[in-house]
């Protein structure tokens, strides 16, 4: 895995890592964190949304019920929006002498991939939901006793985006940074 | 650079990208096989209404690969603590290659699922229909 073959000589892609601030990798994870899920509920919404209008032409009592696909969609980026809020709150400044320490490392880790797990669950989370939500929709406006079972599975769905958030958590009680020097 | 340098403090990064895999492919996974099946069960349910419930199987299925992504993940993500056992660039490696092991497997079951759940779950819907006009 590393470029240099010489005994003893350890991987290079851990000698370009150890170069790179954490707060760097810290940043983009909660960039990620909000960005990506928003994208994911965005996505959702779009898809539900316009088969949605489309199918209320012809059935216009499906309007109100199915506001619950978009809800869910819209649950995901406000998932993405609290752990971005939680994962800022972990940052904390350390003296310029410990920014490269083994801990301070591996908090700028946890950070960053408990970003990419929230990200990246909630945009696969959200397109899930509003694509079910969609076809909710469509069999709603065919027959009214379909939608609280096609709700069924899109509560399943929804539960993709929870799984992504249990873990970000999880993953980012480990960011501890170094302790200041008294 | 001397060989006293050791990767041995970037050994996280790819211990938690490992724990992010996992749970991140899986969740895709299982997002596939709940949305494919999903559909497929709304197009059958407008024919047969009363069929709906039992095809709700290909999305239970779909949905817990999703939990076996998060246990990976959890398990992964408390196993990196430095200060009680010291995690060496070997380990992180391996958290890594366990990671993507679990997150790709259930991406491809998650693709199984949709791809045969929405199949089968369209055909049950005519089988049902053919066999109860045959008892009739």
């Amino acid at each position: 895995m590393s470029g240099s073959v010489m005994l003893g000589e350890s991987s290079s892609w851990s000698r370009a890592l150890v170069k790179i601030s954490p707060y760097t990798f810290s940043a983009i994870g909660i960039a990620v964190a909000i960005g990506v899920s928003v994208l994911g509920a965005a996505w959702g919404i779009y898809i539900t949304g316009s088969s949605l209008i489309g199918a209320a032409i012809k059935a216009p009592r499906i309007t109100s019920k199915n506001l619950i696909s978009v809800i869910f969609c819209e649950a995901v980026a406000i998932y993405g929006v609290i752990v971005a809020i939680i994962l800022q709150t972990k940052l904390e400044s350390v003296p310029a002498s410990q920014i490269y320490a083994p801990e301070s490392l591996r908090a700028g880790y946890a950070i960053f991939a408990s970003g990419i797990i929230v990200g990246f669950a909630n945009l696969v989370c959200g397109l899930c939901v509003g694509i079910i939500g969609s076809s909710c929709a469509l069999s709603d406006a065919q027959n009214s006793s379909l939608f609280v079972k096609i709700l069924v599975i899109e509560i399943f769905g929804s539960a993709l985006g929870l799984f992504g958030v249990i873990v970000g958590i999880i993953m980012s009680a480990q960011a501890s940074w170094p302790a200041k020097p008294v | 650079m001397s060989s006293a340098f050791s990767g041995d403090e970037t050994a996280p990064f790819f211990g938690f990208l490992g724990a992010a895999a996992a749970l991140v492919f899986s969740c895709m996974g299982a997002a596939y096989g709940t949305a494919k099946s999903g559909v497929g069960v709304a197009s059958m349910g407008v024919m047969r209404p009363e069929l709906v419930m039992k095809s709700i199987v290909p999305v239970v299925m779909a949905g817990v690969l999703g939990i076996y992504g998060l246990i990976i993940a959890v398990i992964i993500s408390t196993g990196i603590n430095p200060k009680a056992k010291s995690y060496y660039l070997f380990d992180g490696y391996a958290h890594l290659s366990s990671g993507l092991a679990c997150g790709l497997a259930g991406l491809s079951a998650g693709m199984a699922i949709g791809i045969v759940g929405d199949a089968g779950v369209r055909y049950f819907c005519h089988i049902f229909f053919i066999s109860f006009h045959l008892l009739i």
